[in-house]
């Protein structure tokens, strides 16, 4: 992909750009919006794309543009979900938000009320989400996803990965010192 | 030192996930009963796995995956750059003057040439199915500009057999723009000429493949419908 051609506003090389987005802005949508207004994740998306647009000018690699365009998705997705739920308070139809969370199973009506990702900016996201994709290489990205995400058992991610089971807790030790450098508050 | 014993952070982190064995829970608190220490470990453990479980999601959302654009989201989004990043010359190649050139050669050929005429209507009437000609055209402004007549007339006699619909909402069109009755599999083609915008979009579904194509409208409508009504003949004669 050149990025020249998208910042010249080539039509062809945003077609590309933005077929190999989209997957990228869909996925992340739906990872917030999914339990509650899975309709919008669709828009959320393209709207995101709309937005990465203007932004190409300031990018300086290709690479930069999957970070980027995931971390406005979550922006946008995030801005959503509170602007409903603040409608529907302001509305007085705090029951009906409960009713939504208990069907759909969801623990928090602001979802980014309590996340370190809330606070970050859009930039700063970005390049959190970037620093991420490189330092959680594989099996490292995969074996904390299948601990932490999927509830796999320290013998069955060994399994899946070919690792000794006595690796499996070194893994996760080594992914989660990054995660924390990566993501911890102040460095902590 | 932060988690500095593999052994405690097996133990923790089992413990944390509930996935620890009774014989793993007890052999971790009779280490936290011998080494308070570790319990502020355990703690900051804890911390880190919701931060882990918050961030990796997003992070595995953002590797590569397969889903495909909609077609009618590749209109808005070229729109968008167009709006944003200018009309290179280079982006829009059915709109060179050389392709321009091109087709009023086709067109005089044509003109003098009867006979290859009558064979390429024999060619189109020969073509089974036909695709389902849908046009319309937005107009957030109204309808009660003069020019708006001209285009909605020049719409029609381009797609005769076509009823033109008209909106002056930018989401009734989108609405009109995403539905595919019929499914899929269905053969239809959607042409919305976007006022506002400056480009009649192309969207069209023919033997369960999608296309898509943007035709900016400079100064001469009738030479974007023409770039229109070929594209669609080129992508429905495959």
């Amino acid at each position: 992909m050149n990025l020249r051609a998208l910042q010249a506003g080539d039509a062809d090389a945003w077609d590309a750009a933005f077929r190999w987005l989209w997957p990228v802005v869909l996925a992340v949508a739906q990872l917030k919006l999914q339990p509650f207004f899975p309709n919008e994740a669709e828009d959320v998306a393209i709207e995101s794309l709309e937005e990465l647009v203007p932004k190409v000018r300031a990018v300086k690699t290709v690479e930069e543009l999957r970070p980027l365009a995931a971390s406005i998705a979550h922006h946008r997705a995030v801005s959503l979900l509170r602007e409903r739920f603040a409608r529907k308070r302001g509305a007085g139809k705090t029951e009906s938000l409960e009713a939504v969370q208990a069907e759909s199973g969801a623990d928090c009506p602001d979802p980014g009320a309590d996340s370190p990702l809330a606070e970050l900016e859009q930039r700063e996201l970005a390049q959190r989400i970037s620093q991420s994709l490189a330092e959680l290489k594989p099996p490292l990205g995969e074996v904390l996803s299948d601990f932490f995400l999927h509830g796999l058992r320290y013998e069955e991610i060994a399994r899946k990965h070919g690792l000794a089971v006595g690796s499996v807790g070194v893994y996760l030790k080594r992914g989660l010192e990054a995660i924390r450098r990566i993501w911890g508050r102040n460095g902590e | 030192m932060y988690m500095s014993d593999q052994r405690f952070f097996d133990l923790a982190i089992k413990a944390v996930a509930h996935q620890a064995t009774d014989g793993e829970r007890a052999e971790l608190d009779a280490l936290l009963s011998r080494e308070p220490g570790l319990r502020a470990e355990f703690a900051r453990l804890q911390a880190d796995v919701r931060l882990a479980k918050d961030v990796l999601p997003l992070v595995n959302a953002t590797q590569p995956a397969a889903a495909d654009l909609p077609a009618y989201a590749r209109g808005r989004l070229q729109s968008k750059v167009r709006e944003t990043l200018g009309r290179p010359e280079t982006s829009a190649p059915s709109a060179t003057d050389e392709q321009r050139r091109m087709m009023w050669r086709w067109r005089w050929l044509l003109g003098l040439a009867a006979a290859a005429a009558a064979i390429a209507l024999v060619v189109v009437l020969w073509q089974a199915p036909v695709p389902v000609i849908q046009v319309a055209m937005l107009d957030t402004a109204g309808a009660s500009r003069g020019s708006d007549a001209k285009e909605l007339a020049a719409l029609q006699q381009t797609w005769n057999k076509a009823v033109v619909d008209s909106f002056s909402s930018t989401e009734s069109a989108r609405a009109w723009e995403t539905n595919w009755a019929g499914g899929s599999r269905k053969a239809v083609v959607k042409i919305l000429y976007d006022r506002p915008a400056g480009e009649l979009r192309v969207l069209g579904r023919w033997k369960g493949k999608t296309f898509a194509k943007t035709f900016v409208v400079e100064q001469d409508f009738a030479s974007a419908l023409n770039q229109a009504k070929q594209y669609i003949q080129e992508q429905t004669s495959r």
